[in-house]
């Protein structure tokens, strides 16, 4: 045998066990010995190096992701359905903090914009406190005046309701009026002229004896009569002195409708009483 | 000769080499995840596998994915390059996993797959290396390497480590890497390789024996060059002294 035929078995059978005539070829051949050795050698060296490696996890995570998004893998991950809750636990999700402060947020805005729009409409002329106001704040035996709501008269049959109406009308929130306009219109003074009077036949026909059955009360509802009667005449003087001032008709304005309200309390005290 | 008897679908050889690097039994050779209820064996998780079962696609990733990503590490030399073929050989295995019908071992089917994915993205980069059909081609005149007659025999007993012989691989030609990654450090048989291939048995015997030679070729020019080197580096030294 030759070393290129020894390199033939080689080739066709491997290192494995050799036959006969190749193992007598070896005996004298140092090349083909030197070749089977390097060969041997090379192969077990071969066994060191791993037959596995580990790979990085984000092959998998992208191999997966990809196999769902194309349907292959059908039952993804279960997601976890949490169990039904009782309804009572539905009132405490609105409990939550995030839900309490979006709600309060949120009430705060709205208020915050109703707060705005009636400033507003009512500071545009900058209305000071009534005498009657500060009067009541001061003494903690003055009865504020009732509010419209529960005024038991109808309004139909109540001037002072309808004063209070129109004054309402007046004082509702309307774009500023140019200087033209704050010229008072005969219609205006109509109306001031006709609230007068009929302020003052309600406060005619109040009782002269006692409103409330309490002398205290009585004697705080008269005063501020009497205070909100003086602020009303200090008005109309100015009014007649400058009948173009604004401001004071405002004032005026806004007395009667006090005026209005006040004597309505009185009349129901009365009412009540009787 | 070549044990092709399939136990659960693994050869015999492979799975040895297998178990000798893990020591995990048959069947329980993945490292199954603390949320898997059961270790199946890889014929029951492919079949849930092809019914889309998650679970079992997991566990087929965990069983080969080490030696798949080996074979790509080693095939390219890249480790993001080598990511991103088992990424993709991975795809296209569960893809046509619904058409296997175990005509063959899973990890030849899965091993078939990644060696064409490699080599088709060793084409398309157009390394300078042989391309594939000349290497499996036995009688092409490139294909043999040609002992260098003139020059000296070395011994490589006792001077081939694994560094050396890594080295040695990255600059086989693919066809041959691939025969030789597969037999020599993989483990598989000649009729496995053959599959895998898609060559002959002798092409798959005579590939390595060629890819063997080739290899003591390359390692006799390291040691070569490592002498050549330590010679000049103790001229320097000795001139420098004098």
């Amino acid at each position: 045998m030759q070393c290129k035929e020894l390199e033939a078995v080689l080739e066709s059978e491997g290192l494995s066990p050799l036959p006969q005539e190749a193992r007598e070829h070896l005996a004298s051949c140092t090349n083909c010995q030197d070749l089977l050795a390097d060969l041997s050698a090379i192969v077990v060296a071969a066994k060191r190096v791993p037959a596995e490696v580990t790979p990085p996890d984000r092959i998998w995570i992208s191999v997966r992701a990809q196999l769902e998004a194309e349907g292959i893998i059908r039952d993804a991950e279960p997601r976890v359905t949490p169990a039904p809750s009782p309804w009572w636990q539905g009132f405490a999700e609105l409990f939550r903090p995030r839900v309490l402060a979006g709600v309060g947020t949120g009430l705060f805005l709205v208020f915050g914009g109703f707060y705005l729009v009636e400033h507003r409409g009512t500071t545009n002329i900058a209305p000071q406190p009534t005498p009657v106001q500060t009067q009541a704040s001061q003494n903690p035996n003055t009865v504020a005046p009732p509010s419209t709501e529960v005024n038991p008269v109808a309004p139909a049959k109540n001037p002072l309701r309808q004063v209070q109406t129109a004054h309402a009308a007046s004082v509702a929130p309307e774009p500023r009026p140019s200087n033209k306009s704050l010229l008072p219109s005969p219609s205006e003074n109509a109306y001031l002229g006709d609230s007068a009077a009929v302020l003052s036949a309600t406060e005619d026909s109040l009782p002269r004896r006692e409103l409330t059955g309490n002398a205290t009360v009585d004697a705080s509802l008269r005063q501020n009569l009497r205070t909100l009667n003086g602020f009303i005449a200090e008005c109309e003087a100015r009014l007649k002195q400058n009948p173009q001032d604004q401001l004071t008709r405002e004032y005026l304005n806004m007395a009667y409708q006090q005026k209005a309200e006040l004597l309505t309390a009185m009349m129901d005290s009365g009412r009540s009483e009787h | 000769m070549c044990s092709s008897t399939s136990v659960l679908g693994t050869t015999l050889k492979g799975t040895r080499r297998i178990a000798s690097s893990s020591g995990a039994a048959i069947g329980l050779l993945a490292r199954p995840r603390p949320t898997e209820p059961v270790a199946w064996t890889e014929a029951e998780a492919i079949r849930r596998s092809q019914a889309g079962d998650s679970a079992a696609f997991d566990f087929l990733y965990q069983l080969h994915s080490r030696r798949v990503y080996a074979l790509c590490l080693r095939m390219v030399n890249n480790p993001a390059d080598a990511e991103d073929l088992m990424q993709e050989a991975f795809l296209q295995l569960f893809r046509k996993i619904g058409t296997f019908r175990g005509e063959s071992a899973f990890s030849t089917w899965l091993h078939r797959m990644t060696v064409n994915v490699v080599l088709m993205r060793l084409r398309k980069k157009s390394l300078p290396t042989d391309s594939l059909e000349e290497t499996l081609d036995p009688d092409a005149e490139n294909s043999s390497p040609k002992r260098d007659v003139g020059a000296p025999d070395l011994r490589l007993s006792g001077a081939v480590d694994r560094v050396n012989l890594e080295r040695s691989i990255e600059q086989l030609p693919p066809g041959y890497r691939t025969v030789f990654i597969l037999h020599d450090v993989q483990g598989y048989e000649h009729n496995e390789i053959a599959d895998i291939m898609g060559c002959s048995v002798g092409n798959s015997k005579s590939q390595l024996h060629k890819a063997r030679t080739r290899l003591r070729e390359l390692l006799q020019e390291q040691i070569r060059d490592q002498a050549r080197q330590e010679r000049q580096s103790a001229k320097a030294q000795t001139g420098s002294k004098e």
